[in-house]
């Protein structure tokens, strides 16, 4: 357990330290939101069904970025070779660098919302204490998804477009769910309303959740 | 520490040309005629023998090509998914092949599957494409297809490679269920004449019935057989590489002392 | 006649069909100390990553304390401490902070004080609190050394631990060598050439071509060189 907690510690305290993570995925969740309020001519409309759309349009891409540079503390330095050569777990690790990836993306969702708020015309109310759990069982199954993805896309030669390819298809009944959630969420509807599709989101939370932590070790390291 | 070198173990025998020939190839051989006699048979009854369905008209024909498709790229896609669980769990090189045949065939189908769909949706809803739940769910499986087949052609065949492409299988069936349930929930404005959950279907005619399940067969067995000569294919690659390792260390025992690379 | 500590039976790699190491046999038992040189790309840095459990073989098997090295569990990766190329630090943590760490993966009971006390023995304890990427390439590879031996492993696997230091540096990792045999660890370590290291017993081989013998200078023998090697056996 103290294992899991000092891999933690110690991606936060990399963070604070100049890590930009956080700051990539708020720059980029900037950007895709002032490419759609122009795409989408939102400057003439009130509406939650756009914002909500918006906001996981920018969540996703934002996420593959982060996705992205994720690994890359561990590779300088060869780290995650020390990771894995230590006798933590591949489990353990990917629930620590799942828990990491998790706070950084709902840091940067909270500064999102408050974009979305101003760049699409909407209210600082109550409704965005509901839309807050939409989000971050969101934002858990994506983290989920990537921490797993990304383990092993470094070896291939696509790259980075292999993240993402792999990732949208996959992530798609969360982002179906997530934006009717979230539409619901901000047009006023109570939790109670949405439980279907909130049902939909915590299912697949658990699927990857699971599936990464039982999958990691086959993908994590080099041979 | 010492470094005693030992008797070193000689490489499996290549199995000479005589046992090359015969048992497989015969095998294939056989299975390819059952799958030209049963598209033969499926074509003739798709376009003579079934009638005519009243709403729809002829291009409702499609109907029974469309949805054996389907029925393919699901099935190919849980093989990909079993093969991938297997080849984690044994580690045998046979299992990565197998799957990544199976991506590769049910690929064909989902494609056609997607094609045949969009070429029903025009004549009837007089749109190319259209989002409802079935075609989208097939669109989202052929986008992990093709992330699939990405990771393959990028890179060296390692068993690195092969082991997230089972991964990726794994989840990406896991995955299929989910996805199923929360477009269907999105959205469903597919026509009633496919077969649906309740068991209930449009088919009002027993040859539709019947065309339908002998079509189905046609193109299983098609998947079928295109799996097999694939599989071979990748065996045959399989055998090939481990052979030249083993050549390599019949030099090593040997005292083979050419330098590295 | 107990077991030893490293055992490999035809270890061999591949690279995509290019071998790297052929027919690798080795029987390291305890207490006993190694050191095998070869030029670059000759293989040493492969051999001891399979041996940390790192990669997996080609073909024949790596042993370590009894266990095939591919299925490692974490009592037995507890024991086994390396220095490779790679620091294995992390650049943005201070010096202190990485030792922490990895003080803390290893389930070492004082985590704080088994930096500190570490950091003394390379002489870091002045550069505690500087940020790794501000060390100098053979501070780094001190603090490397620190990491690797902090949990008192029973087996160092060292992939040139004598490189990037000054004479300073040499002698001290030579003497937490000493030390760690001393305690009854194996050590398994490589260099491009044989180290001067007075007051360390090592049985010295050569990987080349793949293949791992012993090493037999014979200029240096001629010359009365002052190395200490073991021939033929």
């Amino acid at each position: 357990m103290s294992a899991f907690a000092a891999v933690i510690r110690k991606d936060l305290r990399l963070e604070l330290r100049g890590g930009q993570s956080i700051l990539a995925l708020l720059a980029m969740s900037m950007l895709v939101l002032v490419v759609l309020v122009f795409a989408l001519d939102a400057a003439r409309i009130r509406s939650a069904d756009t914002a909500a759309g918006a906001l996981w349009v920018a969540m996703v891409f934002s996420g593959i970025v982060g996705a992205t540079r994720a690994l890359g503390a561990e590779r300088e330095n060869g780290a995650i070779r020390g990771l894995l050569l230590s006798p933590l777990d591949p489990a353990t690790l990917y629930a620590a660098k799942l828990a990491a990836a998790f706070i950084f993306m709902a840091v940067a969702e909270a500064g999102a919302v408050i974009l979305m708020v101003l760049f699409f015309n909407l209210e600082f109310n109550a409704s965005l204490v509901r839309l807050a759990p939409v989000l971050m069982l969101g934002a858990l199954g994506f983290s989920a998804l990537a921490t797993l993805l990304s383990a092993a896309t470094g070896h291939t030669r696509a790259g980075d477009m292999i993240l993402p390819v792999l990732a949208v298809p996959m992530f798609t009944p969360a982002l179906i769910a997530g934006v009717k959630a979230s539409t619901a969420a901000l047009s006023g509807a109570s939790l109670g309303s949405m439980s279907d599709w909130l049902k939909i989101m915590i299912a697949f939370d658990v699927l990857f959740i699971t599936a990464g932590y039982l999958l990691f070790e086959h993908v994590v390291g080099e041979d | 520490m010492d470094t005693a070198t030992r008797d070193y173990l000689t490489p499996d025998p290549l199995p000479s040309v005589s046992q090359t020939r015969g048992k497989g190839n015969n095998r294939g051989s056989w299975f390819g005629f059952a799958t030209l006699a049963l598209m033969i048979a499926a074509l003739f009854m798709i376009f003579d023998y079934v009638p005519t369905e009243i709403d729809e008209g002829i291009v409702q024909r499609i109907f029974y090509f469309h949805v054996p498709c389907a029925w393919v790229a699901f099935a190919a896609f849980g093989l990909v998914a079993v093969a991938g669980m297997l080849y984690l769990w044994l580690g045998d090189q046979i299992w990565d092949d197998l799957g990544y045949a199976g991506a590769e065939t049910g690929m064909i189908f989902c494609t056609l599957m997607l094609v045949s769909g969009s070429l029903w949706a025009r004549p009837i809803w007089g749109v190319w494409w259209t989002w409802d739940s079935r075609l989208t769910t097939t669109f989202i499986l052929w986008l992990m297809y093709c992330g699939y087949l990405m990771i393959r052609a990028s890179a060296d065949d390692t068993p690195q490679i092969a082991r997230f492409a089972a991964v990726v299988g794994i989840v990406a069936a896991l995955d299929v269920p989910i996805v199923i349930v929360s477009v269907r929930l999105w959205r469903t404005i597919h026509p009633a004449v496919l077969v649906t959950k309740q068991g209930g279907h449009g088919l009002q005619d027993p040859r539709m019935i019947a065309t339908l399940l002998v079509s189905l067969a046609a193109m299983t067995a098609l998947w079928g057989w295109l799996l097999m000569i694939r599989f071979a294919q990748l065996r045959t690659r399989t055998r090939l590489n481990t052979v030249a390792m083993q050549i390599e260390f019949a030099h090593a025992a040997a005292g083979d002392q050419r330098p590295i690379g | 006649m107990s077991a030893p500590v490293v055992e490999t039976h035809a270890l061999a790699k591949t690279y995509r069909l290019a071998p790297v190491l052929r027919e690798v046999n080795i029987r390291l038992m305890a207490g006993r100390g190694a050191f095998i040189i070869g030029g670059n790309g000759a293989g040493k840095s492969t051999l001891l990553r399979i041996l940390a459990g790192l990669e997996a073989p080609s073909d024949g098997r790596a042993i370590v304390f009894g266990n095939d090295t591919r299925k490692l569990g974490p009592r037995y990766r507890r024991r086994i401490g390396m220095m490779a190329h790679q620091s294995f630090l992390y650049p943005n943590l201070t010096a202190r902070e990485n030792l922490e760490f990895y003080a803390e993966l290893y389930s070492i009971a004082d985590p704080v004080a088994a930096a500190s006390l570490w950091l003394e023995r390379v002489g870091l304890a002045g550069s505690a609190d500087a940020r790794v990427r501000d060390l100098s390439r053979g501070m780094e590879q001190r603090l490397s050394a620190a990491r690797a031996m902090l949990a008192d492993p029973t087996l160092l696997l060292l992939d040139e631990p004598f490189a990037a230091l000054d004479a300073e540096g040499v002698s001290l990792v030579a003497s937490l060598i000493h030390s760690a045999i001393e305690r009854g660890a194996s050590i398994l370590a490589t260099a491009h050439s044989v180290p001067e290291l007075d007051g360390l017993e090592f049985e010295v081989f050569e990987l080349s071509h793949g293949r791992l013998m012993p090493y037999a200078p014979k200029e240096e023998v001629r010359r009365g060189g002052r190395f200490r090697s073991i021939l033929g056996r």
